[in-house]
Protein backbone atom coordinates (compact mmCIF):
# COMPACT_ATOMS: atom_id res chain seq x y z
CA UNK A 1 0.00 0.00 0.00
CA UNK A 2 3.07 2.29 0.83
CA UNK A 3 4.34 1.66 -2.18
CA UNK A 4 1.27 2.32 -4.45
CA UNK A 5 1.12 5.60 -2.40
CA UNK A 6 4.52 6.60 -3.16
CA UNK A 7 4.43 5.76 -6.64
CA UNK A 8 0.88 7.86 -7.29
CA UNK A 9 2.90 10.67 -5.33
CA UNK A 10 5.87 10.70 -7.82
CA UNK A 11 3.59 10.25 -11.04
CA UNK A 12 1.23 13.11 -10.03
CA UNK A 13 4.39 15.54 -8.95
CA UNK A 14 6.20 14.36 -12.68
CA UNK A 15 2.90 14.90 -14.57
CA UNK A 16 2.71 18.06 -12.62
CA UNK A 17 5.97 19.13 -13.39
CA UNK A 18 6.09 18.64 -17.23
CA UNK A 19 2.79 19.94 -17.63
CA UNK A 20 3.56 23.28 -18.82
CA UNK A 21 5.77 21.31 -21.60
CA UNK A 22 2.35 20.99 -23.03
CA UNK A 23 1.18 23.98 -24.24
CA UNK A 24 1.49 25.30 -27.71
CA UNK A 25 5.00 27.01 -28.25
CA UNK A 26 5.34 29.44 -30.88
CA UNK A 27 9.44 28.78 -30.74
CA UNK A 28 8.07 25.37 -32.26
CA UNK A 29 6.45 26.94 -35.41
CA UNK A 30 8.77 29.16 -35.89
CA UNK A 31 11.36 27.37 -37.50
CA UNK A 32 9.03 25.68 -40.09
CA UNK A 33 7.00 28.92 -40.66
CA UNK A 34 6.74 30.93 -43.71
CA UNK A 35 8.11 34.26 -44.12
CA UNK A 36 5.83 37.32 -44.54
CA UNK A 37 5.22 38.69 -48.12
CA UNK A 38 5.97 42.01 -47.13
CA UNK A 39 6.50 42.97 -51.24
CA UNK A 40 2.39 42.73 -50.84
CA UNK A 41 2.74 45.96 -48.88
CA UNK A 42 3.71 47.61 -51.94
CA UNK A 43 0.67 46.82 -53.92
CA UNK A 44 -1.73 47.84 -51.41
CA UNK A 45 -3.69 51.30 -51.56
CA UNK A 46 -1.60 53.19 -49.29
CA UNK A 47 -3.73 56.42 -49.68
CA UNK A 48 -6.26 54.13 -47.62
CA UNK A 49 -3.96 53.89 -44.90
CA UNK A 50 -4.24 54.93 -41.43
CA UNK A 51 -0.90 54.40 -39.24
CA UNK A 52 -3.14 54.69 -36.29
CA UNK A 53 -4.67 51.98 -37.15
CA UNK A 54 -3.18 49.01 -35.25
CA UNK A 55 -3.58 46.99 -38.16
CA UNK A 56 -1.70 49.16 -40.06
CA UNK A 57 1.03 49.76 -37.08
CA UNK A 58 1.54 45.76 -36.74
CA UNK A 59 1.93 45.17 -40.55
CA UNK A 60 4.33 48.01 -40.48
CA UNK A 61 6.53 46.77 -37.21
CA UNK A 62 5.71 42.86 -38.94
CA UNK A 63 7.67 44.30 -42.07
CA UNK A 64 10.15 46.28 -40.29
CA UNK A 65 11.73 43.21 -38.43
CA UNK A 66 11.56 41.25 -41.44
CA UNK A 67 13.66 43.28 -43.40
CA UNK A 68 15.92 43.86 -40.45
CA UNK A 69 16.98 40.43 -40.05
CA UNK A 70 17.20 39.12 -43.74
CA UNK A 71 18.41 42.21 -45.30
CA UNK A 72 18.89 45.56 -43.17
CA UNK A 73 19.57 47.30 -46.26
CA UNK A 74 15.82 46.47 -47.54
CA UNK A 75 12.87 47.34 -45.83
CA UNK A 76 10.46 49.82 -47.29
CA UNK A 77 11.90 52.21 -49.46
CA UNK A 78 9.59 51.09 -51.73
CA UNK A 79 6.17 52.53 -50.45
CA UNK A 80 4.93 56.38 -51.05
CA UNK A 81 4.32 57.28 -47.47
CA UNK A 82 3.14 60.32 -48.37
CA UNK A 83 -0.17 59.12 -48.84
CA UNK A 84 -0.30 57.49 -45.79
CA UNK A 85 -2.50 59.35 -43.09
CA UNK A 86 -1.26 59.76 -39.72
CA UNK A 87 2.35 59.98 -40.67
CA UNK A 88 4.36 62.57 -38.78
CA UNK A 89 6.59 63.49 -41.96
CA UNK A 90 8.09 66.48 -40.08
CA UNK A 91 9.85 63.89 -37.93
CA UNK A 92 11.31 62.33 -40.73
CA UNK A 93 12.92 65.48 -42.22
CA UNK A 94 16.19 65.27 -40.49
CA UNK A 95 16.56 61.87 -40.28
CA UNK A 96 20.38 60.75 -41.48
CA UNK A 97 19.51 57.46 -43.36
CA UNK A 98 23.00 56.64 -44.01
CA UNK A 99 23.43 56.74 -40.24
CA UNK A 100 20.57 54.67 -39.14
CA UNK A 101 20.01 51.08 -39.81
CA UNK A 102 17.01 50.17 -41.35
CA UNK A 103 14.98 49.06 -38.29
CA UNK A 104 16.04 52.16 -36.29
CA UNK A 105 14.67 54.32 -39.23
CA UNK A 106 11.28 52.33 -39.30
CA UNK A 107 10.69 52.41 -35.81
CA UNK A 108 8.74 56.07 -36.09
CA UNK A 109 6.20 54.24 -38.06
CA UNK A 110 5.95 51.79 -35.83
CA UNK A 111 5.33 54.69 -32.77
CA UNK A 112 2.55 55.95 -34.81
CA UNK B 1 -57.44 15.00 -7.11
CA UNK B 2 -58.32 13.06 -10.66
CA UNK B 3 -56.35 15.19 -12.61
CA UNK B 4 -53.64 15.26 -10.47
CA UNK B 5 -53.47 11.91 -10.72
CA UNK B 6 -53.24 11.91 -14.40
CA UNK B 7 -51.11 14.77 -14.84
CA UNK B 8 -48.43 12.75 -12.35
CA UNK B 9 -49.00 9.57 -14.40
CA UNK B 10 -48.85 10.85 -18.02
CA UNK B 11 -45.71 12.99 -16.77
CA UNK B 12 -44.11 9.79 -15.50
CA UNK B 13 -45.01 8.09 -18.70
CA UNK B 14 -43.37 10.23 -20.83
CA UNK B 15 -39.71 10.61 -18.54
CA UNK B 16 -39.84 6.26 -19.62
CA UNK B 17 -40.37 7.03 -22.77
CA UNK B 18 -37.61 9.37 -23.13
CA UNK B 19 -35.37 7.22 -21.05
CA UNK B 20 -36.40 3.90 -23.43
CA UNK B 21 -35.69 6.27 -26.63
CA UNK B 22 -32.55 7.75 -25.68
CA UNK B 23 -31.19 4.27 -24.20
CA UNK B 24 -32.46 2.79 -27.34
CA UNK B 25 -29.58 4.34 -29.54
CA UNK B 26 -32.35 5.54 -31.71
CA UNK B 27 -31.48 9.24 -31.79
CA UNK B 28 -28.91 10.42 -34.79
CA UNK B 29 -25.95 11.14 -33.49
CA UNK B 30 -23.36 11.68 -36.47
CA UNK B 31 -22.32 15.38 -37.19
CA UNK B 32 -23.89 14.46 -40.53
CA UNK B 33 -27.19 14.84 -39.58
CA UNK B 34 -28.50 17.89 -38.48
CA UNK B 35 -30.73 18.19 -35.03
CA UNK B 36 -34.66 18.37 -35.65
CA UNK B 37 -35.30 21.52 -34.52
CA UNK B 38 -36.51 21.43 -31.00
CA UNK B 39 -33.46 19.91 -30.22
CA UNK B 40 -31.31 22.80 -32.08
CA UNK B 41 -33.49 25.12 -30.13
CA UNK B 42 -32.53 23.38 -26.67
CA UNK B 43 -28.43 22.99 -27.05
CA UNK B 44 -28.45 26.79 -28.47
CA UNK B 45 -30.32 28.11 -25.82
CA UNK B 46 -28.78 26.17 -23.33
CA UNK B 47 -24.91 27.00 -25.21
CA UNK B 48 -25.98 30.83 -25.21
CA UNK B 49 -27.17 31.54 -21.99
CA UNK B 50 -24.71 29.81 -19.88
CA UNK B 51 -21.77 32.06 -22.37
CA UNK B 52 -23.46 34.68 -21.60
CA UNK B 53 -23.81 34.40 -17.84
CA UNK B 54 -20.36 33.32 -17.49
CA UNK B 55 -18.84 35.90 -19.75
CA UNK B 56 -21.02 39.20 -18.11
CA UNK B 57 -18.78 39.49 -15.22
CA UNK B 58 -14.94 39.54 -17.84
CA UNK B 59 -13.18 42.75 -17.67
CA UNK B 60 -12.03 43.43 -21.43
CA UNK B 61 -8.66 44.96 -21.35
CA UNK B 62 -7.99 47.27 -24.93
CA UNK B 63 -7.42 46.01 -27.49
CA UNK B 64 -6.40 48.33 -29.80
CA UNK B 65 -2.93 47.07 -29.39
CA UNK B 66 -0.41 46.40 -32.70
CA UNK B 67 1.26 44.62 -30.67
CA UNK B 68 -1.27 42.65 -29.62
CA UNK B 69 -2.54 41.71 -32.93
CA UNK B 70 1.33 40.32 -33.58
CA UNK B 71 1.19 37.64 -30.95
CA UNK B 72 -2.57 36.37 -31.54
CA UNK B 73 -2.17 36.45 -35.29
CA UNK B 74 0.01 33.06 -35.91
CA UNK B 75 -1.95 31.52 -32.70
CA UNK B 76 -5.24 32.42 -34.88
CA UNK B 77 -4.01 30.88 -37.47
CA UNK B 78 -1.92 27.71 -36.23
CA UNK B 79 -5.44 26.94 -33.99
CA UNK B 80 -8.16 28.36 -35.28
CA UNK B 81 -8.40 29.20 -38.80
CA UNK B 82 -8.67 25.91 -39.91
CA UNK B 83 -11.96 25.08 -38.51
CA UNK B 84 -13.13 29.36 -38.67
CA UNK B 85 -11.21 30.51 -41.57
CA UNK B 86 -9.68 32.98 -43.06
CA UNK B 87 -9.58 36.09 -45.76
CA UNK B 88 -9.79 34.75 -49.01
CA UNK B 89 -11.04 31.38 -47.84
CA UNK B 90 -14.74 30.55 -47.55
CA UNK B 91 -14.40 26.55 -46.52
CA UNK B 92 -12.43 24.38 -45.08
CA UNK B 93 -12.37 20.07 -44.88
CA UNK B 94 -12.97 21.14 -40.81
CA UNK B 95 -15.60 23.85 -41.50
CA UNK B 96 -17.72 21.51 -43.96
CA UNK B 97 -17.39 18.28 -41.09
CA UNK B 98 -18.25 20.02 -37.88
CA UNK B 99 -21.39 20.04 -36.68
CA UNK B 100 -22.80 22.46 -35.86
CA UNK B 101 -20.85 24.70 -38.52
CA UNK B 102 -18.11 26.91 -36.53
CA UNK B 103 -18.67 30.18 -37.76
CA UNK B 104 -16.63 32.14 -40.36
CA UNK B 105 -14.68 34.95 -38.14
CA UNK B 106 -13.18 36.03 -41.29
CA UNK B 107 -16.79 37.49 -42.40
CA UNK B 108 -18.53 40.71 -40.50
CA UNK B 109 -20.18 39.27 -37.09
CA UNK B 110 -23.24 40.43 -35.59
CA UNK B 111 -22.39 42.38 -32.45
CA UNK B 112 -23.59 39.29 -30.10
CA UNK B 113 -20.83 37.06 -31.41
CA UNK B 114 -18.59 39.73 -31.56
CA UNK B 115 -18.19 40.45 -28.07
CA UNK B 116 -14.64 40.23 -26.72
CA UNK B 117 -15.44 39.15 -23.55
CA UNK B 118 -17.59 36.11 -25.19
CA UNK B 119 -14.74 35.24 -27.34
CA UNK B 120 -12.25 35.40 -24.69
CA UNK B 121 -14.62 32.94 -22.60
CA UNK B 122 -14.90 30.41 -25.48
CA UNK B 123 -11.83 30.26 -26.44
CA UNK B 124 -10.20 29.77 -22.82
CA UNK B 125 -13.33 27.03 -22.12
CA UNK B 126 -14.34 25.62 -24.94
CA UNK B 127 -17.70 24.74 -25.81
CA UNK B 128 -18.52 20.83 -24.88
CA UNK B 129 -19.56 18.60 -27.68
CA UNK B 130 -19.10 20.74 -30.26
CA UNK B 131 -15.42 20.75 -31.96
CA UNK B 132 -14.69 23.82 -29.76
CA UNK B 133 -11.08 22.95 -27.71
CA UNK B 134 -10.57 24.71 -24.21
CA UNK B 135 -7.26 26.48 -24.88
CA UNK B 136 -7.53 27.73 -21.25
CA UNK B 137 -5.43 25.11 -19.67
CA UNK B 138 -2.10 25.66 -22.18
CA UNK B 139 -2.59 28.99 -22.61
CA UNK B 140 -2.39 31.94 -20.58
CA UNK B 141 -5.11 34.94 -20.43
CA UNK B 142 -2.39 37.23 -22.17
CA UNK B 143 -2.48 34.73 -24.89
CA UNK B 144 -6.20 34.44 -25.30
CA UNK B 145 -6.53 38.29 -24.91
CA UNK B 146 -4.46 38.86 -28.33
CA UNK B 147 -6.18 36.46 -30.52
CA UNK B 148 -9.25 38.30 -29.12
CA UNK B 149 -7.93 41.16 -30.44
CA UNK B 150 -6.69 39.57 -33.67
CA UNK B 151 -10.32 38.44 -34.31
CA UNK B 152 -11.79 41.62 -33.42
CA UNK B 153 -9.85 42.86 -36.83
CA UNK B 154 -9.99 39.82 -38.74
CA UNK B 155 -13.05 40.88 -41.06
CA UNK B 156 -11.23 43.98 -41.69
CA UNK B 157 -7.70 41.98 -42.80
CA UNK B 158 -7.03 41.38 -46.69
CA UNK B 159 -5.52 37.65 -47.37
CA UNK B 160 -2.34 39.88 -47.86
CA UNK B 161 -2.33 41.44 -44.57
CA UNK B 162 -3.19 38.21 -43.18
CA UNK B 163 -0.02 36.23 -44.49
CA UNK B 164 2.16 38.93 -43.18
CA UNK B 165 0.27 39.35 -39.69
CA UNK B 166 -0.25 35.55 -39.14
CA UNK B 167 3.67 34.50 -39.84
CA UNK B 168 5.78 33.24 -37.25
CA UNK B 169 9.08 34.82 -37.97
CA UNK B 170 12.48 33.63 -37.18
CA UNK B 171 14.70 36.89 -35.14
CA UNK B 172 10.98 38.38 -34.00
CA UNK B 173 9.87 38.40 -30.42
CA UNK B 174 6.70 36.55 -29.92
CA UNK B 175 6.13 38.45 -26.54
CA UNK B 176 5.11 35.07 -24.71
Amino acid sequence: MKTFLLNSALILSSALMVAPSFAHDPAEHAKTAEAPDCDAMKKMDHSKMDMNDPVMQALMKKCSAKSAVSDPHKGMEGMDHEKMEGMNHGDMEGMDKSKSTSSESHEGHSAH
Amino acid sequence: MKTIKWIILLSVAALAVAYAYVNAGLYPIGADVPHNKATYWLLETLRERSIARAAAEIDVPDLNDSQLLLSGGPDYNDMCAQCHLKPGRTQSDMSIGLYPSPPNLSLPLDNKTNSARRQFWIIKHGIKASGMPAWGPTHDDQRIWAMVAFIQKLPSLTPEQYQILTTRGEGESTHH
